[in-house]
């Protein structure tokens, strides 16, 4: 049943099906086809020069950006920054030749260095972040941007601002190649009508880190206070709401929520369990629930339908038919894994191509983590855009800035989030932690996504 | 006549003398024409494969034209076949080039690596093109028509030059900017480039040597380009 007028979805369900019908059927006929039509192109040596970068910020998330980035052949670590000196001598191994600095302001006034990362806690982004969009550095700001709606506009705004710049929200699954697969296979309304979401975040840990002092231990668990932290639903749960928008193509209308301390019992006043309701357009809901008392079932997003419901786990999703759903043909191909009493049929990027090349489900190529994704696209677009206006300049000169910036505007970028999907997420993110806190729903307003 | 009235007389005489010479300077002065913004230019290769042909785009030429008094740079200018004089060199920022689909939105980020390696960027960051002579087949058939010219010239793609000879058309669009489009034919082992052979798991994925290079550029006079 096709339930969303094709008009008003950008992806067309008829198409979407019969690609994969078609896209089966010649995989069974020897796969030839489908390789024409999405040649499997293996990676090339990534253009552009490496981009120096400055990552501000290392704790924990910190330091996994650190090691993502020297893994990525296009990035450089020139210079690490943290006001902690240890925390500065233990990421010094990850990024060898590294500058290593408590001041962020060393960074931004080092020229050579093009792009900074900050990972710092979330109420210390804007003053790095306008800072560093101040020095003329591409700014990757881990989300949520900040804890406040004003500081949050006020990011957005001046990345808007810096066209030359390139400015990437942390929303990490935007960048994911997974979630870009699935994408059309959920707007296309192969689902059938949209139902409901439920997303959960379950892991039996107390967000508290050991630290040498009080002051430390302040500094270090900021995520434990509600002065400094959007709790769980800011910290966590804003990736999975900012996907459900995504996927669903909508703005949330409103938002409820719950919150207890029902674990740990340290002092702390941000909930360690909570759960919230966001209405979308039509009726949808989705109902989330994050906790760090129990690990039971892990993390998961499930988009159900009248005719099916999708399950992404990490980087591998599933789709579970109804009875009287309409046959797709391809998935009576496709490799299906038991779940209790129902069967999933496995929705993995490029199935089809490894089906053609014979690739039984251990040798899928290893998944490629969301942020690794993230960070290459940030590096990516760095260099289109240095490159882009470069090469403007050489060719027409730079007193026509309305011809660089229409230019500037239609450059091919790598799927990441700016500075609009960033903002939205966060204000999502704070409406729903404000109705956790105060246990009110909480009606969104449109004009507090507005950045125009 | 007095002393006065000739020292008039002489600086008027002067003055005339030395605008009509500035005048006459300022017609046969080479008139440098330089790339228009706003996307009206574009270069476009195509080629083939043993999975499916493909296309890449750029907006992107830079260079100039710079023509002497018989070019035609407003529409109906009479201008005699022959050969003209015209000095051209054009580039095309390597980086710029990208892989699309036949409707034009992007293809493959992974082909795009592919080409550059080809093209041995960063070492050779642009194509290059040097205009030896131009040549006008024959006079236009109507006002608005284009001009047929024979191009002579030098092509360099990841720094090997080729001599070459293609037809392009020159269409004056008024206010002193013309349009100059082109197609031909070059062969990648004709600049040692060697076909690429990316390996997939059913085999080598084999691009065909020939590429049609297909461009169209608008330059004119207003617009200054930056000289590098």
């Amino acid at each position: 049943m096709v339930t969303m007028s094709e008009t008003e979805n950008e992806f067309n369900r008829r198409d979407f099906l019969k690609g994969g019908s078609l896209a089966t059927l010649m995989a069974m006929l020897g796969g030839v086809r489908l390789f024409a039509e999405t040649p499997a192109l293996p990676p090339a040596k990534p253009v552009g020069p490496k981009v120096k970068c400055g990552v501000i910020g290392l704790g924990a998330w910190g330091r996994e950006i650190l090691a993502t980035l020297g893994r990525l052949p296009q990035a450089q670590v020139a210079a690490i920054c943290d006001t902690y000196a240890s925390a500065l001598r233990r990421s010094a191994d990850a990024a060898p030749g590294a500058i290593p600095t408590e001041d962020y302001r060393t960074i931004l006034d080092n020229n050579d260095i093009k792009a900074v990362v900050v990972a710092t806690p979330t109420h210390q982004h804007k003053e790095i972040v306008l800072a560093a969009l101040r020095a003329g550095k591409h700014v990757y700001c881990e989300a949520p941007l900040a804890d406040t709606l004003e500081e949050a506009r006020d990011i957005a705004l001046a990345a808007k601002a810096a066209p030359r710049q390139v400015f990437q929200a942390g929303l990490q699954m935007r960048s994911d190649p997974q979630r870009h697969f699935l994408l059309p296979f959920i707007r296309s309304g192969a689902l059938g009508k949209p139902a409901m979401v439920r997303a959960q975040w379950h892991k039996k840990q107390s967000w508290r880190s050991a630290s040498p002092n009080p002051e430390r231990e302040k500094a270090l668990n900021w995520r434990l206070s509600q002065a400094t932290s959007l709790g769980l639903i800011g910290e966590i749960g804003l990736h999975q709401l900012d996907q459900a928008g995504w996927f669903l193509d909508a703005q949330a209308l409103s938002v409820a929520g719950f919150g207890a301390i029902t674990c740990w019992k340290d002092g702390r006043d941000v909930p360690d369990t909570i759960q919230a309701v966001v209405e979308y357009p039509k009726g949808v809901r989705m109902i989330y629930d994050c906790t760090l008392a129990n690990s039971f079932d892990s993390d998961y997003e499930v988009y159900y339908g009248g005719d099916a419901a999708v399950m992404i786990r990490e980087n591998k999703a599933w789709m579970f038919k109804e009875v009287d759903s309409p046959l797709l043909g391809w998935e009576v191909y496709a490799r299906k894994d038991a779940f209790y009493k129902e069967t999933g049929i496995a929705l993995v990027a490029n199935a089809t191509k490894l089906a053609a090349q014979g690739a039984k489900p251990a040798e899928e190529p290893a998944a490629i983590p969301p942020l690794y994704s993230a960070l290459e696209a940030f590096l990516r677009n760095t260099n289109e855009l240095n490159a882009a206006i470069e090469d403007f300049i050489s060719v027409f000169g730079s007193d026509d800035t309305a011809a660089l910036a229409e230019h500037i505007a239609k450059i091919h970028r790598s799927p990441a989030a700016g500075y609009l999907e960033g903002f939205q997420a966060t204000v999502t993110a704070i409406k729903a932690n404000d109705a956790i806190t105060t246990g009110e729903r909480i009606v969104l307003k449109p004009e507090w996504y507005d950045l125009s | 006549m007095n002393t006065t009235k000739l020292q008039i007389t002489i600086r008027f005489t002067a003055l005339l003398l030395l605008s009509t010479s500035a005048s006459l300077c300022a017609a046969d002065a080479p008139m440098r024409l330089n790339p228009v913004p706003g996307g009206q230019s574009k270069v476009r290769i195509e080629g083939t494969s043993s999975i499916h042909d493909w296309q890449v785009e750029s907006r992107l030429i830079g260079g100039y034209l710079e023509v002497g008094p018989g070019f035609p740079v407003e529409p109906g200018q009479a201008v005699k076949p022959g050969k003209v004089d015209a000095k051209v060199d054009v580039f095309i920022p390597v980086r710029q080039l990208k892989s699309v689909e036949k409707d034009g939105r992007p293809y493959s980020d992974s082909m795009d690596d592919i080409m550059y390696g080809k093209l041995l960027e960063p070492a050779n960051p642009r194509i290059l093109y040097h205009l030896d002579e131009l040549v006008l087949k024959e006079a236009p058939q109507g006002t608005n028509a284009a001009y047929v010219f024979d191009a002579t010239g030098q092509l360099v793609v990841a720094g090997v030059t080729n001599k070459m000879s293609m037809p392009v058309e020159i269409t004056p669009l008024g206010n002193k900017r013309v349009k100059i489009t082109g197609h031909t034919a070059v062969k990648m082992t004709d600049f040692a480039i060697k076909p690429p052979a990316p390996a997939i798991a059913l085999g080598l994925i084999k691009t065909g040597d020939e590429v049609k290079l297909i461009f169209e550029w608008v330059v004119g006079q207003k617009a200054a380009a930056a000289e590098r």
